[in-house]
């Protein structure tokens, strides 16, 4: 449900999520985060140290959405809690330069940080169970992020945070406020994260696997809202997931991140039309598509991310590749450029540029449904505002 | 087609709603499964798809009486599976088997693989066309077919003596299927079988699912929310909205022609990994979330949500799941599917409608 139907049948209708922007106008090239050769260390006790993340570098522009994209344990989680600083403090080492408007998150104080964070930096969680408090109100629980960080009484915060559900697709906000997360489904309870994210309208906004716990269609309202939120505001977005569908359809640019490394970088439209390294090439092999022509057997990626060897021995990745040989296990493979402007790949034996098999070029129904404005013999009533109202005859 | 193994006929699962201190009072029904029609043909592969709570969990629960139905008939190879006593139901579950969702929770922890896939076989016995391969019932036959079973999956030998939480994802499933499939069944509901894999471990596991099916001649039922999962292995797809089946087709006509308004929108809803598809495509947007099974609206269950509502019909006469003129193989529970389909009806509602960037940014207002 797109938030700016809503507000048009209430009396807020004037303040759209664009005039509400208090911050000066953005500025689209200034670099707004850009993170140097991140690195992450577990200390474990009694065990070797893991290494989650690897060197990691990247930088989003206002109005950017840069993907990560990655299986489970590639250290795409842990690299957006280090950019927010939420890791723990004990036996974790977090090296390299996070700079936010060119100040280096990770060497500020933390009193400093916890001003931005939540004004400027937000974050959107995977799991919106674990992550709303099931003891507090959903209200409570926006209007502390406005009474943290701006200057507005109780019932200014109030309004602002039902004006907040509202735009974010939660119907009868009002009494939402009043509820504690259990009684909210799991796309409600997203988009209630959201808004508390939105709260005061962050310059740049982290969201980690922010659709999946939801079913297909409350997963495209919100990435529907996502969407126009960057291209309203101007905010900047990480985006990390595992779904390379979500990432085709929101990211400008792409890195894929494998054992805690990027393994390619690249902007979307060539990520996907010309994947370089075998690993990307292999993850668009594995996935059935929608619209592929059925019978091909898909083509998996042998082993478990769990067989790597560590980068500074060789590729990683290299125990899984079908094109790995010995050349292959040199130490600390570099993230090169390769072919086209803005495509780095970390790879010994890269796919050529044009071997797309995974690609199944297929005239795909855009234009079957014809939008409004096409011919009808029967009308179609607005579900909304009939479930309301009496039926209506066209 | 081929004779159909399985044939479902109204099923219905009603759980009570129970509320009271001292005496429970039943004050209503989850209508999990509502009145299921469906007809799985031997060698076939029927998929099942819905939103989480739309009841297809429960569904092949109910077929295979995990779950007692509350009406309906599931008849498997001509036998009431509803009317069967214990000792016969007893006997006729070894030719149906399911794989379940989260291989971690389905497998005791505490049961080695060696014990978990012998266990089947104590049960029920080495299928006949095991015999002639391992001799009679006993403790070393039972071995050797669970050793051969682990090839067959491709699992390493060694692993018989293992715990489940030395493997990984993958390979815990693959014990998962190893378990199903250890006494030839004819029939296998796999329940969610690859959602809680990583991408390009799933892809193993529905390869290894289809060889399967070659090998042994399986007949399968594969309950999914991932329509491109179900898609690829299914010939049939039924499609589940709150507790009721609203579109079945074939698998390749369902993506070229969804018909029904729920279909056509949950199509447009799944993000397809290709940036050239997604940016020329048209996205419909469902309002809300799913009603509660408790308490479904009147008439089609989808109307509350649906972009094409019409003033008629809608809100008050449930329609029938019922073949569409001029679509062959094809049926569907919707008023004016044909309607639809020819393109005389539309979504009305503009913000609903997500047209590709270049095209909204010339008609957008």
């Amino acid at each position: 449900m797109s938030p700016v139907e809503q507000h048009t049948t209430t009396a807020s209708s004037d303040r759209t999520l664009v005039s509400r922007s208090r911050r000066e106008p953005v500025n689209r090239s200034e670099v707004l985060l850009e993170v140097r050769d991140l690195d992450v260390t577990f200390a474990r006790r009694g065990g070797r140290a893991t290494h989650a993340v690897d060197g990691v570098s990247f930088s989003v522009r206002p109005g950017e959405v840069v993907g990560i994209v990655g299986e489970s344990g590639s250290g795409k989680s842990v690299t957006s809690l280090a950019v927010m600083g939420l890791l723990p403090r004990r036996g974790v080492q977090v090296r390299g330069e996070v700079l936010y408007r060119g100040r280096n998150l990770l060497t500020m104080p933390a009193g400093e940080l916890a001003d931005l964070r939540g004004s400027e930096l937000a974050m959107v969680f995977q799991d919106p169970m674990s992550s709303l408090n099931p003891v507090v109100p959903v209200g409570t629980q926006v209007t502390e992020v406005l009474l943290r960080h701006s200057d507005i009484s109780r019932s200014a915060a109030r309004d602002e945070a039902e004006d907040l559900l509202r735009r974010c697709g939660i119907p009868d906000p009002g009494r939402r406020l009043k509820e504690y997360p259990h009684q909210l489904s799991g796309g409600m309870r997203q988009r209630a994260l959201i808004a508390i994210a939105l709260a005061c309208r962050p310059a740049l906004l982290i969201c980690d696997e922010p659709t999946t716990a939801l079913d297909v269609t409350i997963q495209a309202q919100v990435l529907e809202l996502l969407k126009e939120l960057v291209a309203d505001l101007g905010t900047a977005m990480v985006m990390i997931t595992h779904d390379l569908g979500v990432v085709a359809g929101l990211c400008d640019s792409v890195n894929v991140m494998y054992a805690g490394r990027v393994v390619e970088s690249a902007p979307r439209r060539e990520l996907f039309e010309h994947p370089r390294h075998r690993y990307t090439e292999g993850l668009l092999g594995s996935i059935p598509r929608l619209d592929a022509p059925r019978g091909d057997p898909l083509q998996p990626i042998p082993g478990t991310p769990r067989d790597v060897i560590a980068w500074s021995a060789g590729c990683a990745f290299a125990p899984r590749c079908r094109h790995a040989a010995d050349d292959c296990v040199v130490p600390d493979l570099g993230l090169e450029p390769l072919g086209r402007a803005g495509h780095l790949v970390r790879c010994v034996h890269p796919a050529p540029e044009s071997s797309p098999e995974h690609r199944a070029p297929r005239d795909h129904r855009t234009t079957e449904l014809s939008g409004p404005s096409g011919a009808r013999a029967l009308s179609v009533s607005d579900s909304a505002s009939t479930t309301a109202g009496e039926e209506r005859h066209g | 087609m081929a004779e159909p193994l399985l044939q479902v006929r109204g099923l219905q699962v009603h759980f009570p709603i129970k509320r009271g201190l001292v005496v429970d009072r039943t004050i209503g029904h989850v209508r999990a499964v509502d009145g299921v029609d469906l007809q799985v043909g031997r060698g076939q592969t029927y998929g099942l798809v819905g939103e989480s709570g739309c009841g297809k969990s429960t569904l092949g629960r109910a077929i295979l009486r995990l779950e007692e139905p509350t009406g309906g008939t599931v008849l498997f190879d001509g036998q009431d599976v509803g009317a069967l006593r214990a000792e016969p139901l007893r006997l006729i579950r070894r030719r149906m088997q399911m794989v379940f969702q989260d291989p971690l929770s389905s497998l005791d922890p505490r049961q080695s693989v060696e014990s978990s896939l012998t266990e089947p076989l104590g049960v029920h016995g080495l299928a006949d066309a095991d015999r002639a391969e391992f001799g009679a019932d006993s403790a070393k036959s039972h071995l050797a077919k669970a050793s051969a079973m682990l090839d067959v999956v491709g699992l390493p030998r060694g692993s018989l003596a293992k715990y489940p939480h030395e493997f990984s994802g993958g390979q815990r499933q693959r014990i998962g299927i190893a378990r199903a499939m250890i006494l030839n069944p004819d029939l296998v509901i796999a329940d969610e079988p690859v959602s809680a894999l990583d991408v390009s471990v799933q892809a193993q596991v529905i390869n290894l699912l289809e060889h399967l099916q070659d090998l042994l001649g399986l007949t399968y039922l594969v309950i999914a929310h991932d329509l491109a999962v179900v898609r690829h292995i299914s010939d049939v797809i039924g499609v589940m909205y709150l507790g009721t089946l609203v579109e079945e087709a074939d698998s390749d006509d369902l993506y070229e022609r969804p018909l029904h308004p729920y279909t056509i929108a949950l199509m447009s809803a799944i993000p397809i990994p290709d940036p050239v598809v997604e940016d020329r495509r048209e996205r419909i947007l469902l309002r809300g979330d799913l009603p509660s099974p408790a308490n479904p609206p009147s008439g089609c269950r989808f109307h509350t949500r649906c972009p094409f509502r019409q003033a008629t019909r809608c809100d008050d006469e449930v329609p029938a799941l019922r073949e569409v003129a001029g679509s062959p193989g094809r049926r569907v529970a919707c008023h004016y599917a044909e309607e639809i389909r020819d393109g005389r009806i539309h979504v009305a509602d503009p913000q609903l409608l997500v047209e590709p960037p270049t095209a909204s940014a010339a008609g957008r207002s």
